[in-house]
């Protein structure tokens, strides 16, 4: 009784460091970039002016903008079912394999642990069209007549962006899915076995409501990861050739640094987290759903 | 028959295993393999796996002449502090989340995943107006405070995750023994989830040392620079060596995987349980 009647201070200053980043870092900038999107700030010119929504309106009337838009849609669609696809059957592999797991395991999570200037990089070396490996291996093969230009070629270059994201973001899922497999209770597998339960209805019915909400949040802050990201493909093209690789945070970028309208910048940040908001609403609430249907 | 298929059926899963195993590491194996070759051989013989002549010249003309070390220092000091203030603000707030506020909880961990959402080309935009206006552009300092908006939430997420794992009991008993909470939090609670810190750090620490955008858009003097931009520039040569590039990314990479094999245990659980109830 006593205690309810004095205020714990105490506890709240445990909190309290992490709430002023959050804060100062992470809240207030938002604000900052909602008010910039309906102004005329400029990376280099002092002075702005209030325009209200006209920076939307100019941005929503850029044909760029929703070939911008389009392609980190299909980026985010394409990497992300590559790497759930890759990251999944390798968890099912190696929790069945009999020996070797933890060979397999830490040599399939090195791609993680790249800098993105890294992947560009060695990526960008292995397909060079001059001098690279695969695309001379090819040619002594025989499998193409001529070096192809994987990071050049209209025709080629989004699916050689695609399958480096997978090769990097691969691992994430797979080690997540793992972890999750492994706390699955072996006996509810001996008790199917007993039942007659063949292993497809084992997969069907014990592993995958077990691992579905990991699985579904992992697909959450992969999509998320995925349509922010800017290293990668900024790094390997810079949205080239010709705007074929220019996703909404390259768009933004080259708004803010090229063109330097950093107003209008704001403008396309924003709806960027508009859209992605929209999205983790609809992910939020099937996963929601799973939980209670879990309970 | 049964034990037949599951032969066949390990098999499969080996030969699988395998191909994704060379191809996670192939980019890493090339990169080191090519770091040692001469510049020469590099170009004229680009299917050669193992190099002719073992060279050290591309790491010495990166480390010497383009003052890669001044660079591989900033990003060390810079990764490092992070690192340092990001955990002891976070391992309080994973703490405090834990043991005070159970039901604030819930919500705090979707607060961060709403954090997790914001696009860092958003938050690029109003650091570099406001590092501008505090004189901070171009400093250490600017961005070290920039990058504890990505390491602190992702470390409090984790952290949840490791404070969640020790008894009430232990602190329960603590408590009757007189300590106040930070005695209780210092002696009693951090020692037992030290190896969930440590690797913390070291996620922490990678991510720090890994990180690009931030670091483009608020560094330009070369001296300053950390190694993912410095990096980058070695690209804007008019001329490209790859060698130097290569040597330069076994330099930045290295490290990262080394440290990584140290938490993949640790990293699997933190990462979902966080969030997940």
């Amino acid at each position: 009784m006593k205690r309810r009647a004095k205020v714990d201070y105490a506890r709240w200053v445990f909190v309290l460091p992490a709430l002023l980043v959050v804060g100062i870092l992470l809240i207030y900038p938002i604000f900052s970039s909602l008010y910039y999107s309906m102004t005329t700030k400029h990376l280099i010119r002092l002075t702005y002016d209030f325009i209200g929504l006209e920076n939307y309106k100019a941005v929503l009337a850029d044909p760029n903008f929703f070939k911008a838009f389009l392609n980190s849609v299909l980026w985010t669609l394409g990497s992300l079912a590559g790497q759930l696809i890759i990251g999944f059957t390798g968890a099912l592999a190696i929790n069945r394999v009999n020996f070797g797991k933890g060979i397999y395991r830490t040599l399939m999570i090195i791609p993680w642990a790249f800098p993105s200037i890294v992947i560009a990089l060695s990526w960008k070396w292995i397909l060079n069209g001059v001098s690279g490996f695969i695309p001379n291996i090819l040619v002594q093969l025989g499998i193409c007549n001529e070096l192809p230009q994987f990071l050049s070629d209209n025709s080629f270059v989004f699916l050689t962006l695609i399958f480096i994201n997978i090769w990097f973001g691969a691992p994430m899922i797979m080690v997540n899915v793992l972890s999750a497999l492994q706390t699955i209770p072996q006996d509810q597998y001996e008790a199917a076995q007993i039942d007659g339960a063949s292993k497809v209805q084992q997969f069907w019915y014990i592993t995958v409501p077990h691992i579905k909400v990991v699985v579904g949040l992992l697909v959450v802050l992969r999509t998320i990861w995925v349509f922010n990201n800017f290293d990668i493909i900024y790094l390997l093209t810079g949205g080239g050739p010709a705007n074929a690789t220019t996703t909404m945070p390259i768009y933004a970028y080259n708004m803010g640094w090229n063109t330097k309208l950093l107003g209008r910048s704001s403008a396309v940040t924003m709806l960027l987290l508009a859209f992605l908001l929209l999205v983790c609403v609809i992910y939020f609430t099937i996963i929601g759903k799973w939980e209670k249907e879990d309970k | 028959m049964t034990n037949k298929k599951e032969k066949v059926g390990n098999a499969f899963c080996h030969i699988y295993l395998i191909v994704l195993s060379l191809i996670a590491v192939f980019p890493l194996v090339w990169v080191l393999l090519c770091s040692v070759k001469s510049s020469g051989e590099l170009t004229s013989n680009p299917t050669r796996f193992f190099p002719k002549h073992f060279t050290l010249e591309n790491f010495t003309h990166v480390i010497q002449d383009l003052g890669f070390a001044k660079n591989i220092g900033n990003s060390l000091i810079i990764a490092i502090i992070t690192t340092g203030i990001a955990i002891v603000i976070s391992s309080m707030a994973a703490y405090g989340i834990v043991r005070f506020f159970p039901k604030l909880g819930s919500i705090m961990s979707k607060v961060l995943v709403a954090t997790y959402m914001f696009p860092p080309i958003l938050l690029a935009i109003p650091y570099s107006m406001v590092m501008a206006k505090l004189g901070l552009v171009n400093t250490r300092i600017g961005l070290i405070i920039v990058y504890l908006s990505f390491s602190v939430p992702y470390a409090v997420w984790m952290l949840v995750g490791f404070f969640k794992t020790v008894p009430l009991g232990i602190e329960e008993a603590a408590k009757v023994d007189g300590a106040n909470k930070f005695q209780t939090f210092i002696q009693i609670v951090l020692p037992l989830v030290m190896p969930g810190i440590v690797a913390t750090a070291i996620y922490t620490f990678i991510n720090a040392w890994n990180e690009f955008l931030y670091s483009l858009i608020l560094i330009n003097s070369t001296d300053k620079m950390t190694v993912s931009v410095a990096l980058k520039s070695l690209q804007g040569a008019e001329i490209l060596n790859w060698g130097d590039m290569m040597a330069a990314s076994a330099l930045v990479v290295v490290p990262s995987v080394i440290f990584f094999m140290f938490i993949q245990n640790k990293i699997a659980g933190g990462m979902t349980e966080g969030a997940v109830k």
